[in-house]
């Protein structure tokens, strides 16, 4: 289970509608007990998708190392990735699993006429072949 | 000790530790190393075929390994590894079209093709899996725009951020009168998906720049320079050399073309042809000297075919060749090229190892803001104001003849640049002047001129008669 605090979801919320329509991306920053996860920081993250970035991202390498450092130094664990799916609903494509990696939840979150409308959280597999779903908590406003 | 940083993520399988310090010449020795003393790691960061997950990327300090010597990359001892996912993705309703096979239209579209032994199904399916760039959406990108997206290249990017002009429609077929102010990388895509709605686009609406260019190109498989100016020509050329790409070059100049394939296997690239650009000003581009508008449909598909064959792996390309066309007289000729083992970029011992500033290269600075009726130059609403006065000035239009032709501005004396300097000696060195031209450039060199020869009192009209047209007198056209 993965459990979003209120201020990491608003900016994750905020990136998202802000980037529409194109597709945002950003790192969470939490703490891991068990198979419980809580996300207590967000740092939104450029999409370096080179091209047409309404239905793709890609994140820079620099940055998620940057966001690793970051989460070090508040004594945090870099623990999910988020991303954006405008005008479309939150599941794990198969773009979003061939290019994914174990260590992360991937939150995605499902923005319709640029508006948040849900999000799901995904473990994908080491060999990127299949995710399985992972139970989801925001602050319901 | 060099030292390996250990994502957050992977702290678990090391006994919680931020980094680890290891021995090893090189960056496969190190990771050897810290997954015989941490083996839970090992599945996380290597298949069990051994290899290096797609997932996982090695940084050496900034550098990422496979731009370097990959598991043979050196290690001194003082550098920090770091291990760093590449992650992705995208919304699947529009992800990666299907590549590995053909749709029936797409059989019945490219039949031509498939009848051809040289491409065939094989061949027709590499041009789909095929990624090109096109460097400039203008005389040369529309040709190659056109037919590489009709000949079925699956995904071409557009790098380019002008604007459609009228002056463009005499050459740049890609674009059409409806299309004026709009941007030509919109105008382009509009047209190549209507020819072949199979295409995937990637539009960039920018300059190409030292700081863009290797992320733009990181993606393709060939790159196609269609520039028109000397900076972007270096950039492009050392940038494909660093990745290792093919450059399918091609130039234009009045009546004139050239093409070649530089960087391409062992061949040579840009540098090893021209290692210095010229001084500024002394190669006029199109807008200046002017160009045939046939000539770039003629040079943009040699450029195109080459592209198509690169992609293809079939025939022989313009590799050590370069291919001169001369329109006017209706000549080709060919010029052994060689690779220069002492070319800074591709040559044995390279010492440009990562991208520069190519403007300063090309001694292209900025032109410094010129502030009207400062000194030396003037504004065209003044030199309209002084006119309507009666002051007592003389006004010299610079431009050739034939332009002169074209537009002129009521009362002022024709001297062509090249003729200026004998003509000196019928002006008075102690009367005002005011020098233009068509856009400035060569009005400030002719402003220059005067100023050495003793002249005292000589100023440049600022933005030449194109200025005049856009702020004094409408009437008078632009070319």
């Amino acid at each position: 289970m993965i459990e979003i605090e209120t201020s990491p979801w608003q900016a994750m919320v905020l990136h998202a509608e802000r980037t529409y329509p194109n597709e945002c991306c950003g790192a969470m920053l939490g703490r891991v007990s068990g198979d419980n996860k809580q996300v207590v920081a967000a740092i939104p993250l450029a999409n370096s998708f080179s091209g047409e970035q309404g239905a793709r991202y890609e994140l820079r390498p620099a940055d998620l190392l940057e966001a690793d450092r970051a989460a070090r130094a508040r004594g945090l664990d870099l623990i999910g990735i988020f991303h954006s799916h405008p005008d479309c609903d939150a599941y794990f494509s198969e773009t979003d699993l061939k290019h994914s990696c174990p260590w992360y939840s991937f939150v995605v979150l499902s923005v319709y006429n640029g508006k948040f409308d849900h999000a799901k959280s995904f473990l994908p597999d080491p060999d990127q072949t299949s995710a399985d779903d992972e139970e989801l908590k925001w602050p319901k406003s | 000790m060099a030292k390996i940083i250990i994502p957050t993520a992977l702290r678990q399988f090391v006994d919680q530790h931020d980094s680890v310090e290891v021995t090893g010449g090189t960056v496969g020795e190190a990771l050897g190393q810290l997954t015989a003393q941490y083996p839970n790691i090992k599945k996380n960061l290597y298949t069990e075929q051994g290899k290096l997950r797609s997932f996982v990327n090695v940084y050496v300090n900034d550098e990422d390994i496979r731009y370097l010597d990959k598991d043979a990359t050196r290690l001194e001892g003082t550098e920090i590894i770091s291990i760093v996912p590449s992650i992705a993705g995208g919304a699947v309703g529009l992800a990666e079209p299907e590549t590995a096979a053909l749709s029936n239209e797409e059989v019945a579209r490219y039949s031509r093709h498939l009848i051809l032994p040289e491409v065939g199904m094989d061949g027709q399916l590499k041009l789909k899996q095929g990624k090109v760039l096109l460097i400039g959406a203008g005389g040369l990108g529309a040709p190659l725009g056109l037919y590489l997206a009709a000949a079925g290249v699956g995904r071409i990017g557009l790098v380019d951020f002008d604007v459609v002009d009228a002056s463009n429609l005499q050459r740049q077929v890609i674009h059409g009168t409806s299309d004026i102010g709009r941007k030509k990388i919109d105008s382009a895509a509009d047209r190549m998906l209507e020819i072949n709605p199979n295409l995937r686009v990637d539009k960039f609406d920018t300059g190409l720049t030292s700081e863009n260019a290797l992320n733009i190109l990181k993606d393709y498989d060939v790159v196609v320079d269609g520039t028109d100016n000397f900076p972007t020509r270096y950039l492009v050329n050392d940038a494909c050399v660093l990745q290792k790409k093919p450059n399918v070059y091609g130039s234009i100049f009045r009546f004139e073309g050239q093409a070649t394939v530089f960087a391409y296997e062992d061949g040579p690239c840009y540098r090893c042809l021209y290692p210095e650009p010229p001084p500024p000003g002394l190669v006029p581009s199109c807008a200046e000297g002017g160009v045939l508008g046939i000539l770039p449909g003629l040079v943009g598909l040699i450029q195109a075919t080459e592209t198509v064959k690169i992609l293809l792996g079939v025939g022989e390309t313009l590799k050590n060749r370069l291919l001169l066309y001369d329109a006017l007289n209706m000549r080709f000729r060919e010029l052994r090229l060689r690779r220069d083992p002492d070319c800074p970029v591709c040559g044995t011992h390279p010492t440009v190892t990562k991208l520069i500033d190519y403007q300063e290269f090309c001694g292209v600075r900025p032109a410094p803001a010129q502030v009207a009726g400062g000194d030396g130059v003037i504004d065209v609403t003044e030199v309209k104001q002084k006119l309507d006065r009666g002051d007592n000035f003389v006004l010299i239009d610079v431009r050739e003849p034939h332009e002169y032709q074209i537009a002129r501005i009521p009362g002022a004396k024709l001297i062509p640049l090249g003729e200026l300097p004998k003509h000196l000696g019928e002006l008075d060195p102690n009367a005002e002047y005011v020098m233009h031209c068509k856009t400035g450039g060569r009005s400030q060199k002719a402003t220059d001129l005067l100023k050495q020869s003793g002249f005292k009192n000589v100023r440049n009209m600022t933005g030449g008669i194109t200025a005049w047209s856009d702020k004094v007198d409408p009437t008078v056209p632009k070319y």
